[in-house]
């Protein structure tokens, strides 16, 4: 997954969204994405039924329990031009595939490049707090996001980042997003923001 | 596996920033890679 995201910017050129799927949790997609050192593509969780994704496009292994390890590409018409298993202990040739994906992109014109994020928001802070499944899931997105960029104060040990968040949003309630002065307060708001601020599908 | 020539089954799922993700919402816009995987921390 690191090699596919160092190659975003060709797929994108290729007018091409790479998805991944497998059949874990959001929650282990998430920590995943982060030991990667982030991951700013869909990760899928074909969880519930689980599989019922792969089985549709023949990739469970029933015996196990588990996907193959597959790459289907599908033209912007809905047709599959290029199915490809390497087996479930295989490696992908991601080059290849972004090649594939041009070729492909080349022979059936009309896909329009995704749409370009915008953050209308300056300078952003975010607090957090500790063994708090909230806070940790917007400190998985920023870094699957690559958002390191935006400051992390963890209210629970650091008494003036506490304080500084009270006087800004008149309550330390956190997991909470201070940009352009305004909080912005529940995890799944403020990843909605982060996702079309900076990968919009 | 799905043949090449196939329509794409659609399918709506959950992605790790809790959207919900569907093929037909990439219908007449762009291109789409399916990387089926066995399982999280496994390679590539």
């Amino acid at each position: 997954m690191p090699e596919i995201e160092a190659l975003l910017p060709r797929l994108r050129a290729a007018n091409t969204q790479v998805l991944g799927v497998s059949v874990d949790s959001v929650y282990s997609h998430a920590n995943w994405g982060e030991d990667l050192g982030g991951v700013s593509f869909p990760l899928l969780s074909d969880f519930e039924p689980k599989g019922g994704m792969a089985k549709s496009y023949g990739l469970f292994l029933e015996g196990p329990g588990i996907t193959d390890r597959a790459t289907v590409i599908i033209d912007h018409t809905g047709v599959v031009r290029y199915a490809e298993s390497v087996g479930p202990g295989g490696r992908r040739d991601t080059a290849g595939l972004a090649a594939q994906c041009e070729a492909i992109d080349a022979a059936h014109p009309g896909a329009q490049p995704p749409p370009k994020g915008h953050d209308p928001h300056e300078a952003p802070v975010l607090y957090v707090k500790s063994k708090c499944g909230f806070s940790r899931a917007v400190q998985l997105a920023r870094h699957n996001l690559h958002l390191g960029f935006i400051p992390l104060k963890n209210v629970s040990d650091d008494a003036a980042a506490k304080a500084e968040l009270e006087s800004a949003a008149g309550t330390d309630q956190a997991p909470c997003l201070l940009a352009s002065g305004k909080p912005l307060h529940e995890a799944a708001d403020i990843i909605k923001h982060w996702v079309e601020a900076y990968a919009p599908l | 596996m799905i043949e090449v020539g196939a329509k794409a089954p659609d399918f709506k799922l959950k992605d790790h920033f809790g959207r919900e993700v569907t093929l037909s919402q990439f219908a007449g816009k762009r291109n789409v890679m399916l990387l089926f995987y066995p399982l999280d921390w496994t390679p590539t």
